[in-house]
């Protein structure tokens, strides 16, 4: 069919090639997001509490605010592995005491680290060990911090700890012990070191440290509060908007093809009853009842999707109909039924494939549409509680907003992906309703 | 001239009883839904809780001891709940919500109150009405205005620069216009400081009424403009596209050779006959924008419907939710109603037709 | 109906009562600009229309015949590449004059149309009669009741029942409606009318209804038609001349009487002979072939590739060729 042959006009509307250059973006991001991080580990990541997360800096920026000059630290791990065994002594009666040093370098100018903490595993019978932290700057400063009593696995939040900030001068650890001595604004440059001599207390226990310097970037797309890499989300918003926006405009615009050619052929009260049922589709407020629905049913993305596809096949769409009119009278149909053809087969063999390309673009531009309106449900908190959609992270971003916070990204992201989506489905949209709408074609 | 009143008042009157009964059969529909979680008993249930405690009010009841007022408290209860049918089979209950939800009678809220401090349900979201119409009806006036003088402006000339970028530009109105607000209150309140994140006026405004008109003024600034940003390249492409369309109808051509001025043509000719189809198309905008007003209306904190419906999602209060539901119905039903008598005083053949006319 | 007196208001001088000449036409061209290339609709067509004449022009479709008639009327699409030449009527070359000018005194002034195919020619949303008085209304400033009286009149001329003036379009059959533009038509008593394919989209008896309420008209007033067709049975009742196009050209322009006895230009001939009468038995005859692509016209005669007439000569285009001082051919047999 010249089916083939119209798509190719397409290359003559530079908006439609930008637009198609987004979708196939998207659908790599789809494609993308499902390899790398599977459904149920993406779900399992994101609605993971902190501790899956702990390592991660709570509400970091994308690593790419540093191509504009901001110079900003990332997270330094250094861990029990990579720790320099300084020295180590038997004091008898099974205490030993090493001493560990945690090195890292810190070359940031741009700002300091955004936490500092020690992560430890110990294991023991009765008496816990102990490790006595020593902060030595590159400029050889060594600044005391404290004893910590290794009480199983946990972490000692070394920027929390108040005394220390006390002692520190009132300025929080995780400055105070980077700043630079003459100019206290600065993160001084260099190789810092945590020195930790740890001391256990029986034969067989044992102690794992880790140091954790948290960083203020992290990844493409930063972190959110709850310290998740935001990449995850805006990835994986990709394959659901596209699968929900996609799915309720294809579904519905093959029934809207379908009962509006049924519509007219048989007319009488047949018409009636889908103008009718067009009607009641159109009273009945969408938004309104799929709030009704995750507010007493269920907020799962599916049965959203569900309630939407039973919602718009309530009768069928008014554009359709005028032009199906005028096709009752064309003398093909007339020349079909002269010979006999039964109406479901007039139906399906002449007026559906008549009206298939003008199916196209409505195809396209309905998606657009349904990707908002998830996003919509999202936004006003009735988004799917374990799926990481775009709206959802435009929604928990927005409760900071108010607060004069700077986490723009955190809202401009998401927000930046559902422009793409939905501006690119238009304009391949616009472009396609200008090729096949036979009324378009003539201007 | 009274003939024509006369045909359009019969066609009013069928729509209007056609529409009823669609609106009954929503508003079945919204109950169906509504009661799926349960939520219809929960509402009468607070209906009843309202009543018996407004009875228990009564302060000879509240000397007797803890004891006794449960069980009177309980009785009353009870004789409610066979009053309002809850022990009766489904089928009764829903007559009855239908009855109530058609007449309006939408109960009381769970937590929310309405202005006045008062917990019925009708009041609560009637009292929101005006604001949600004051900011809707604005934008939507300005939207529709400018969007029609550019169209026809733009379908002279066919092909120049401004055409081309309007159609360039037309896929910008595929977000909703609470995306724009976000994006509007990003720069214009938490940049620029210069306009407010939101909310109806400034309680520290002049209490003159110029002085709070300009306070309304100001804080309607950023959500009409949300609106306008939000649709304009597209409705404007597809008015113009509609009067490139209908320009190029014979009829055009034939008043053009008839001598007529460009502007008689314009008027007489390409606008008034475009009118029902611009008509059926703004039918679809407008519901679509009642139904984004509930979000746009949250995210600037504009007192309306929208907002209100938000609170009773955050709030958990059940009454209001559902009873939203059929309130956003029935503006739709009149929507619908206003836009199909519109339509039919535009064009003569809906009008004429619906009534038996014959070609002669 | 009363002859209407010409409003006061007259830039320019035309000489009504001088000479006999109405319209004369010199070297037409108009091209379009198409995404295939440039279609040369009109290619130089040059004719003569004397006052109170009629002429019918004949030709197949895609000849070019209902682009000359928009052309007249200056009624032009977008796409307009070239168009040129001189169209003067009444002593005055209308090309030079600009749109405005045009537009008030050319337009249901001078010259009236009727379009093809009626059924979409009305506005869908105004009365019928409204639409019949709007041009006295615009160009002659006569008020609304007056105008819409004078519609009655035009009406009851054309046949067309004065209650249907009040109706819609679309209440009207295609017969009333095409009658209702010819009383549009003749509402300002124009000088000229054109009427391109006026009943082709009619039934039989509605066409002879149609026609003989063109004759009428024809003999009651003091105007011109331009009647284009592709019918030529009905024309030859109306016509005092035949002009024939083919291919963007005029071949041949001849009195009725003479063309339908005996058409000179071998396409004219063709045309003649494919036609069934009633009274004689006659073989028809019927043309191969196709007529060539305006987008580029061939070298020389544009009939020759189909014509049984053709010679070494055709390979160049002939120039019109007239004979006995009433009849112009465009083919080489005629030279002298």
């Amino acid at each position: 069919m010249n089916l083939w042959a119209r798509l190719q006009e397409l290359r003559r509307y530079p908006s439609a090639l930008v637009g198609l250059a987004a979708v196939g973006l998207l659908i790599l991001m789809s494609v993308y997001a499902v390899v790398r991080y599977p459904y149920s580990e993406a779900i399992r990541l994101w609605r993971a509490g902190e501790l899956t997360w702990l390592e991660y800096p709570r509400n970091a920026a994308p690593r790419w605010f540093n191509w504009f000059g901001a110079d900003l630290p990332e997270t330094i791990s250094v861990t029990h592995e990579r720790a320099k065994a300084l020295h180590a002594e038997d004091l008898g009666g099974g205490v030993r005491r090493r001493t560990l040093s945690f090195s890292c370098d810190f070359l940031n100018g741009g700002g300091f680290p955004k936490e500092l903490a020690l992560f430890y595993e110990a294991t023991f019978t009765r008496t816990p060990p102990q490790a006595v932290l020593t902060w030595r700057t590159p400029d050889g400063r060594e600044i005391p911090i404290g004893t910590q009593v290794l009480r199983g696995g946990g972490r000692y939040i070394i920027s929390a700890d108040a005394a220390l900030v006390k002692r520190l001068g009132g300025r929080p650890p995780h400055e105070a012990l980077f700043a630079h001595p003459a100019e206290p604004g600065k993160p001084l440059r260099g190789r810092y070191e945590l020195l930790v001599d740890l001391f256990t207390f029986e034969p067989q226990s044992e102690a794992q440290l880790k140091l954790i310097v948290y960083g203020q970037v992290h990844g493409w797309a930063g972190t959110d509060n709850l310290r998740r890499d935001l990449s995850i989300a805006l990835l994986w918003g990709a394959p659901i908007a596209m699968v929900f926006g996609m799915s309720a405009a294809l579904i519905l615009t093959l029934w809207y093809l379908f009962i509006s050619a049924v519509a007219t052929w048989y007319g009488g009260w047949v018409d009636a009853l889908v103008d009718r049922l067009t009607e009641l589709r159109m009273i009945l407020p969408l938004l309104p009842i799929l709030i009704m629905v995750g507010m007493f049913w269920s907020r799962s993305l599916w049965i959203m999707l569900a309630v939407l596809i039973l919602y718009g096949v309530i009768g069928g769409s008014k554009n359709y109909r005028a032009m199906y009119l005028q096709t009752r009278s064309l003398p093909y149909v007339e020349a079909a039924r002269a010979y006999g053809a039964g109406n479901f087969r007039i139906i399906v063999r002449y007026l559906v494939p008549r009206f298939l390309p003008l199916t196209i673009p409505a195809f396209i531009n309905a998606i657009p549409g349904y990707v908002f309106l998830e996003a919509s449900l999202a936004v006003l908190g009735l988004g799917d509680p374990v799926l990481p959609t775009w709206g959802k992270v435009i929604q928990e971003a927005s409760g900071f907003l108010y607060m004069g916070s700077s986490y723009y990204y955190w809202i401009l992201l998401p927000a930046a992906l559902l422009f793409l989506t939905g501006v690119g489905f238009a304009m391949v949209g616009i472009a396609l309703d200008r090729i096949f709408n036979p009324r378009l074609r003539a201007i | 001239m009274l003939e024509n009143l006369r045909r359009l008042g019969t066609y009013a009157g069928v729509r209007g009883l056609l529409l009823f009964f669609t609106v009954i059969v929503a508003v079945w529909l919204i109950i169906l839904i509504a009661n799926m979680g349960g939520a219809m008993d929960k509402i009468i249930e607070s209906q009843i809780r309202e009543q018996v405690g407004a009875m228990m009010q009564n302060p000879d009841l509240q000397q007797l001891p803890e004891g006794e007022r449960k069980k009177i408290y309980d009785q009353h209860v009870e004789v409610l709940r066979i009053q309002y049918g809850l022990d009766r089979p489904f089928i009764e209950r829903a007559f009855r919500y239908l009855w109530n939800g058609i007449t309006l009678n939408l109960g009381y809220a769970e937590r929310i109150h309405s202005d006045t401090g008062s917990r019925q349900v009708r009041l609560i979201l009637v009292e929101r009405l005006p604001y949600t119409l004051l900011l809707w009806g604005t934008a939507q006036f300005l939207l529709f205005s400018t969007s029609v003088f550019i169209a026809l402006i733009l379908s002279r000339r066919y092909g120049s620069f401004v055409d081309r970028l309007v159609v360039m530009l037309a896929p910008t109105s595929a977000p909703p216009a609470w995306f724009y607000g976000i994006i509007l209150i990003l720069i214009f309140a938490s940049l620029l400081k210069v306009l407010p994140y939101g909310g109806f006026i400034d309680p520290l405004a002049p209490p003159t009424f110029l002085g709070r008109a300009l306070s309304v003024l100001k804080h309607m600034v950023l959500p009409v403009s949300s609106v306008i940003v939000g649709g304009i390249f597209a409705t404007i492409y597809s008015w113009r596209t509609f009067f490139l369309i209908y320009s190029s109808e014979d009829y055009v051509e034939l008043a053009r050779a008839k001598g007529l001025s460009s502007r008689s043509i314009e008027r007489r000719y390409i606008l008034r006959p475009t009118l029902p189809p611009i008509v059926t198309s703004f039918a679809m905008m407008l519901i679509a924008v009642w139904m984004g007003g509930v979000i746009t209306e949250t995210v600037f904190s504009w007192p309306g419907l929208g907002r209100m419906l938000y609170n009773a999602i955050a709030q958990n209060d059940t009454p209001v939710i559902v009873g939203a539901n059929v309130i956003y119905g029935y503006l739709l039903a009149m929507s619908v109603f206003v836009l199909d008598i519109l339509y039919a005083a535009l064009d003569p053949r809906v009008r004429i037709g619906a009534v038996g006319g014959q070609r002669l | 109906m009363a002859k209407q007196t010409k409003s006061a208001v007259n830039l320019v001088n035309f000489g009504r009562s001088e000479s006999a000449t109405l319209l004369r036409v010199e070297d037409l061209k108009l091209y379009f600009r198409t995404t295939k290339g440039v279609v040369q609709a009109v290619d130089g067509v040059s004719f003569e229309l004397g006052r109170r004449r009629s002429a019918t022009v004949l030709g197949e479709s895609g000849c070019g015949k209902t682009t000359l008639a928009r052309a007249i009327l200056r009624l032009l699409p977008r796409n307009v590449h070239t168009f040129s030449g001189k169209i003067v009527l009444d002593g005055v070359d209308l090309m030079p004059m600009n749109d405005e000018w045009f537009r008030k005194e050319i337009r249901w002034r001078k010259i009236s149309f009727v379009p093809q195919a009626a059924m979409n020619a009305l506005n869908p949303v105004l009365r019928v009669g409204h639409q019949i008085a709007e041009p006295l209304v615009v160009h002659h400033g006569v008020s609304q009741d007056a105008a819409f009286k004078r519609a009655v009149e035009a009406a009851k001329l054309v046949g067309l029942p004065e209650d249907f003036l009040s109706r819609y379009a679309f209440e009207l059959s295609g017969g009333m409606r095409q009658r209702a533009i010819i009383a549009m038509a003749l509402l300002t008593n124009p000088e000229l009318i054109i009427l391109d394919e006026p009943t082709s989209a009619l039934d039989v008896l509605t066409q002879a209804n149609i026609m003989n309420t063109l004759k009428k008209i024809k003999r009651e007033f003091e105007m011109s038609y331009i009647l284009i067709t592709h019918d030529i049975a009905t024309s030859s009742e109306l016509a005092d001349e035949v002009i024939v196009m083919y291919a963007g050209h005029i071949v041949e322009h001849s009195p009725a009487a003479r063309f339908f006895k005996a058409p000179l230009h071998p396409y004219a001939q063709k045309l003649m002979a494919s036609v069934p009468t009633l009274r004689e038995d006659k073989e028809l005859e019927f043309i191969p072939g196709q007529p060539p692509s305006l987008l580029n016209p061939p070298k020389g005669c544009r009939f020759a590739p189909r014509c049984p007439k053709r010679f070494e000569r055709c390979a160049e285009e002939p120039p019109l060729f007239s004979l006995d001082g009433v009849s112009v051919v465009k083919c080489w047999l005629f030279a002298r």
